[in-house]
């Protein structure tokens, strides 16, 4: 018999092995129906065009508040239901996968953790992504209708008060910059951002935890601890002038040391608000998220390296 | 590896990493706040004000979704004509969203007019009480708005209706110093027309017609009006009646005839335009010349002295002493 060359046996790789994972996180996922969601959504995006307060001034102000409603109402619901989602979703993974005993077959194949680990997290990821995109087109949606209604009852309106031309044009940019805009989708973005960063610490802690119920409690509870990261910082910074503890000074540093900060995704509020932003915050922001993924991925591979399953 | 040498290892990789993005973390922190993206967190004052519910969404980066519930809330109160719940829920909206115009104006708008007008009617109280609540709303309602300029001073819109709440003859009888407020109100003008409003034109008229009736102003304000009298667009009565006074103001030898038709063109467009400032002077415009003026101009119409329009009273100023008898 002679030595041929051995036909290589097809060895997936890691990308290929996670995106194999992730899908099936995905399908297991949407099928639970977590999608049902997006009904309350729309009834939310739909209720936020009637309230619509009494106005006290001209054509300037006609549905404004209803704009700034959609918005801050819509952002609102996605930073919610994102953050649930990939909570209770991440929660769910490890211990229906050992429930059903997914986890013994995937690991008795030549998968390393990592690839699982990952696999999993990106099917979550792109559970809320694909949530996040349908919530933000109905949010689109709705915005562009009625910016265009507000446009047309504010020139009825300047045009009856004997506005000139380009004053009129002029209200028009200006209702436009509170419409659809870019500043929007980076507002969505920094929801995403918050989400994929809540989701890598719930992996990590869904690797030591005992049940999904003290994964899901523990991942909320840094959640909002997280928003208070900052404060802590502060707290440290300003205790050395202001003469604090030194117990409670490096109780601050501590805190400020271990828990992420959440309020950087914070600008939410901001460009509800019409403030800009440059693409170099947002690049500087997709950084941060991606410390702290890459950080809680690799301390949960780290966990559950040598987990007994 | 023991679960104790684990959790170590899982501690200081952690405190290692918070270390590393630390001082990143505080320069975006700090660049995010200077664009306005963020706000300082410790907002004591609006955490004590809003529930635990409300604080943590807020908390939650969503300040802005819980200013919209409150402004619903608010609206309630209006409705109810609960002033003093009203204004706690107002400070704690814009503590929330101080970048939203809205917020501002609406709650300045709600005490300067609302409530003012709502003290000025209500018949529950004794006139003396009802008074100093009036005023107190109107002044409350002027320094809610002078913060909301204070945090937004790119604004066009603020600087307006602070310039429409401190021009209002209504309003005015409120303010200890009148010519100090009509003075800020013709500089609240002139700023919102440089920061870009809709209607320049008009801002610039309503900022001279403030500084019109500023006492010792005169000079100032006459070169303002012949300014925009070089621009036929702005030859709206209101402006060649300040022209015409302030002209008279500057030198009151001159023929009040000649000078009304120089400005108005004619005798009958003269003496109407100059009868209705006659008749109508409650906003404390300066009469200067007005009644030499339409004594020629009845000379020049041959309107006989039994029908002249000097005959009659003119109209009284506003005083709120009259208001809360």
């Amino acid at each position: 018999m002679s030595e041929s060359t051995p036909t290589p046996a097809f060895k997936a790789s890691h990308a290929s092995r996670m995106v194999t994972l992730s899908l099936h996180a995905f399908t297991q996922l949407v099928r639970m129906k977590v999608f049902y969601f997006l009904a309350v959504f729309a009834v939310i995006v739909i209720g936020s065009n009637f309230f619509d307060m009494a106005q006290h001034q001209g054509p300037e102000s006609v549905g404004a508040n209803v704009l700034r409603n959609i918005k801050s109402w819509s952002l609102g619901a996605m930073a919610l239901f994102a953050v649930v989602i990939s909570i209770v979703a991440t929660a769910l993974l490890l211990p229906r996968d050992i429930e059903d005993r997914t986890l013994y077959t995937v690991l008795a194949k030549p998968v390393p953790r990592i690839d699982y680990l990952v696999g999993r997290l990106m099917g979550v990821l792109l559970l809320v992504f694909v949530s996040l995109a349908v919530m933000d087109l109905l949010m689109v949606a709705a915005l562009h209708l009625r910016t265009g209604m507000v446009m047309e009852m504010q020139e009825k309106m300047a045009v009856g008060r004997g506005w000139p031309e380009e004053a009129i044009q002029s209200l028009k940019q200006e209702t436009l910059a509170s419409g659809v805009n870019w500043q929007l989708q980076a507002a969505v973005l920094a929801i995403f951002l918050k989400v994929a960063v809540m989701a890598a610490i719930c992996l990590s802690v869904s690797t030591f935890s005992t049940s999904t119920l003290f994964t899901t409690v523990v991942s909320f509870l840094i959640f909002f601890i997280g928003h208070f990261q900052a404060d802590a910082l502060d707290f440290y910074l300003k205790g050395v002038e202001a003469g604090t503890s030194t117990f409670s000074q490096y109780l601050a540093l501590g805190f400020s040391l271990f828990i992420p900060n959440f309020q950087l995704f914070n600008v939410v509020d901001g460009l509800v608000q019409n403030q800009p932003i440059t693409l170099l915050m947002v690049g500087k922001l997709v950084m941060m998220a991606c410390y702290y993924v890459l950080l809680y991925t690799l301390l949960a591979w780290w966990i559950f390296s040598d987990k007994e399953v | 590896m023991s679960s104790l040498r684990k959790i170590i290892v899982l501690l200081l990789v952690l405190l290692a990493f918070g270390a590393l993005r630390l001082k990143f973390e505080r320069q975006m922190l700090t660049e995010f706040r200077d664009a306005g993206l963020m706000r300082e967190q410790n907002h004591l004052e609006s955490r004590d004000r809003i529930d635990q519910t409300s604080s943590a969404v807020a908390l939650g980066g969503l300040r802005t979704l819980v200013a919209t519930f409150l402004n619903l809330r608010a609206h309630g109160y209006f409705e109810r004509q609960a002033w003093n719940e009203l204004q706690d829920t107002y400070e704690t909206i814009v503590n929330l969203a101080p970048q939203t115009r809205y917020y501002w104006e609406t709650g300045s708008w709600h005490m300067a007019y609302n409530a003012a007008s709502y003290y000025l009617h209500e018949s529950s109280r004794p006139p003396l009480r009802r008074k100093e609540l009036w005023r107190s709303s109107i002044l409350q309602g002027r320094y809610f708005l002078e913060r909301g300029i204070g945090n937004n001073p790119r604004d066009w819109s603020l600087h307006a209706s602070l310039g429409h709440m401190l021009r209002d003859p209504n309003k005015l009888p409120a303010m200890r110093d009148r010519d100090a407020a009509l003075m800020a109100a013709h500089e609240a003008y002139d700023r919102s027309v440089e920061l870009g409003c809709f209607s320049p034109m008009l801002n610039q008229r309503l900022s001279l017609y403030c500084l019109a009736r500023v006492r010792g102003r005169e000079s100032e304000a006459l070169e303002l009006a012949r300014t925009l009298h070089e621009d036929p667009r702005h030859h709206k009565p209101t402006l060649l009646i300040l022209l015409y006074v302030l002209e008279f103001d500057a030198d009151p030898d001159q023929d009040a005839g000649a000078l009304a038709l120089r400005i108005f063109g004619d005798a009958k467009t003269a003496y109407e335009a100059l009868a209705h400032h006659w008749r109508g002077n409650r906003e404390g415009y300066p009469m200067d010349g007005v009644a030499q003026g339409l004594a020629r101009m009845e000379g020049l119409l041959g309107i006989p002295p039994l029908q002249s329009i000097l005959g009659q009273k003119l109209a009284p100023g506003f005083n709120p002493d009259d208001w809360f008898k």
